[in-house]
């Protein structure tokens, strides 16, 4: 018990000096882009009903989210996510707005990973929404914004396209248990090639056999249309979904600039997702996990009562910046340009200069001790070169 | 030359398996044969850099993208779980999770709960959970045979390979709750940023089993 006064919650850190600066520069840089997109703010509370996140389907398993109870006992959540708050507040207070609404919105999610895993339980997530809207335009503008996000990060990056609907029209065509379907499910997520062949060569219908055991292969660059073609040939549902795709993909090609290269895998298929169409995800080199994650969620409104297409995607930005970190990539403290020192009596003259200082654009700070000594001690500690006394002549020195 | 692919490897067995394999492959793995204490050994030839750990703890530095692939048991896949790429079952360090109490013994009569000493508590609860039985499970860290000989628990779940030991001291299988054997790993981003680089590696590490 003894030291917890002292310290904090395993999965949540203090940032301090560059990691702030790190971290701002990068949420300032993302909600920047949006706005110039015309997409609004959201804050939604940190705090929601457990309810919110407990539809019917479950998203977010009970284990993983931080609860508490309020004054009534009523069971609360920390937020896990804010896709389904937004999805809850347009659902109810927007539901007579004029569609599209755009969003975006830059605030912390809570999750509970497992301990000494060097994971966070608290992440910032900058990402944007469109509601209202199933149009190619939107899933478009929604892949160009995530390249634009990426590439604005100034490293080498790459943008993963999927469709969901393929592997759910496939599963709606397997005759086959929720169990035996969730195993299969995991074995494409996790490309376990071996353990899903065991598992397809009890489906009956040969060739849905052989389309699910291709699936997870089916990942990479362009040459993956041509391979899924002739998987699905003659199979129109799955062929029109594949045109969607193909179609996102050569769009991102055009939009993703120098520095990303486009990939497509048709075996993500993430358990916990709310996505019926487009999944996007991005990734930094020099990091394990996506940076970026997002997608069509055209039923998750309708389970708050509003039946309504959207898509979106959220940037994780403690992730971002823990690459930036790694990777060199940090950018300069602002360092301040003078410290002003009031000799006794002109404290008020001293702030006055400050004041005119400032608008002239400097970095100006005060020293808050008297001995000459000291200030000189601390604006070397703080590498400030120029030191100005205010004094009964109102200069410098 | 691009940066090299790191391969983590399970220390033991699993790694001389793997280098064998490798070495199978063309490569030349004089670095990692004569490694000394050093603890990542470069195989230039293939542009691999091989790391050596212990099993957990390839997992660890997979999931973290610190390491590109790895080479570990499935046992530990089963018991530690996590997000990754299980790519290939390599066939090699071969053997299972069973279920195993003292000779003569009758595991599922009665309504008590059983007490299971293992040390794969994990693989254990979801064992006993998809029976829909609950039990009580110790877990234990050195020879878990003898937590049975002593009373403490009413079996256990290890990993048997000859079954000797559980002979030697009045043990006998009862039921087998899954197989095991050597998987190579690969973190996700890395199979999609390395993709044609690790592709390749593992078409041949494939064709070569």
């Amino acid at each position: 018990m003894r030291y917890y006064d002292l310290i904090t919650p395993e999965g949540t850190k203090d940032l301090l000096f560059s990691e702030c600066i790190v971290r701002r520069n990068i949420e300032d840089s993302l909600m920047a882009l949006f706005r110039s997109m015309g997409f609004t703010e959201i804050i939604t509370p940190g705090l929601e009903f457990y309810d919110v996140f407990n539809q019917n389907s479950e998203y977010f398993p009970q284990e993983n989210m931080y609860k508490l109870t309020d004054n009534k006992g009523r069971l609360l959540v920390m937020r896990p996510d804010t896709t389904m708050p937004i999805a809850r507040v347009v659902a109810t207070r927007l539901k007579d707005a004029y569609l599209p609404l755009k969003f975006c919105y830059d605030q912390s999610v809570y999750r509970t990973e497992p301990a000494l895993k060097g994971r966070s339980d608290e992440i910032v997530q900058a990402g944007i929404e469109i509601i209202g809207s199933g149009s190619r335009m939107a899933d478009t503008e929604v892949i160009a914004a995530a390249a634009e996000a990426l590439s604005g990060f100034g490293m080498n990056f790459s943008l993963e396209l999927g469709h969901i609907g393929i592997f759910k029209e496939l599963m709606s065509r397997l005759d086959a248990s929720g169990k035996e379907k969730e195993t299969i499910r995991t074995l494409i997520e996790t490309k376990n090639f071996p353990a899903l062949r065991e598992a397809v060569a009890k489906i009956s219908d040969s060739t849905l056999a052989s389309q699910l055991e291709a699936l997870p292969g089916l990942f990479g660059g362009e040459e993956v249309f041509a391979k899924a073609r002739e998987l699905f040939a003659g199979d129109a549902s799955i062929s029109a979904l594949l045109d969607e795709l193909e179609y996102s993909f050569h769009a991102a090609s055009q939009l993703c600039g120098e520095s990303g290269t486009i990939t497509a895998d048709l075996g993500l298929v993430n358990k916990t997702d709310y996505y019926t169409g487009l999944i996007i995800k991005g990734y930094l080199m020099g990091h394990g996990d996506e940076v970026i994650s997002g997608g069509r969620y055209d039923k998750l409104l309708a389970e708050f009562g509003m039946d309504v297409p959207a898509v979106g995607f959220a940037v994780n930005v403690n992730a971002v910046e823990k690459v930036m970190v790694k990777t060199g990539n940090m950018p300069e403290m602002p360092k301040v340009d003078v410290l002003i020192c009031a000799k006794e009596g002109f404290e008020v003259q001293a702030l006055k200069k400050a004041a005119q200082m400032r608008r002239e654009g400097k970095i100006v700070e005060i020293a808050v001790n008297n001995d000459m000594a000291e200030i000189e001690k601390y604006a070397k500690a703080k590498d400030i070169t120029d030191i100005v006394t205010i004094d009964n002549n109102g200069g410098e020195q | 030359m691009s940066k090299p692919i790191r391969i983590a490897l399970t220390k033991g067995r699993l790694e001389k398996d793997t280098v064998g394999l490798l070495e199978k492959l063309g490569f030349d793995c004089t670095a990692v044969r004569e490694k000394g204490r050093k603890l990542i050994l470069p195989v230039p030839d293939a542009n691999l850099e091989v790391v050596l750990a212990k099993a957990n703890d390839v997992i660890t530095y997979v999931e973290h993208g610190v390491c590109d692939m790895g080479v570990v048991g499935k046992d530990t896949i089963m018991e530690m779980g996590g997000k990754f790429f299980e790519l290939v079952d390599l066939g090699f360090g071969r053997c299972k999770f069973a279920l195993a109490t003292k000779k003569g013994s009758d595991f599922y009569s009665g309504y008590g709960i059983k007490t299971i000493a293992t040390k794969y508590p994990n693989v254990s609860r979801s064992f006993f959970e998809k029976k829909g039985m609950d039990t009580e499970i110790i877990k234990i860290e050195g020879s878990v045979e003898l937590a049975p000989l002593l009373e403490l628990a009413d079996g256990i779940v290890d990993i048997v390979e000859t079954g000797t030991t559980l002979k030697e001291n009045g043990l006998e299988v009862i039921e087998d709750v899954a197989p095991i054997s050597a998987r190579l790993i690969v973190n996700t981003v890395s199979m999609k940023m390395r993709r044609d680089e690790i592709r390749n590696l593992i078409k041949l590490v494939e064709e070569n089993l």
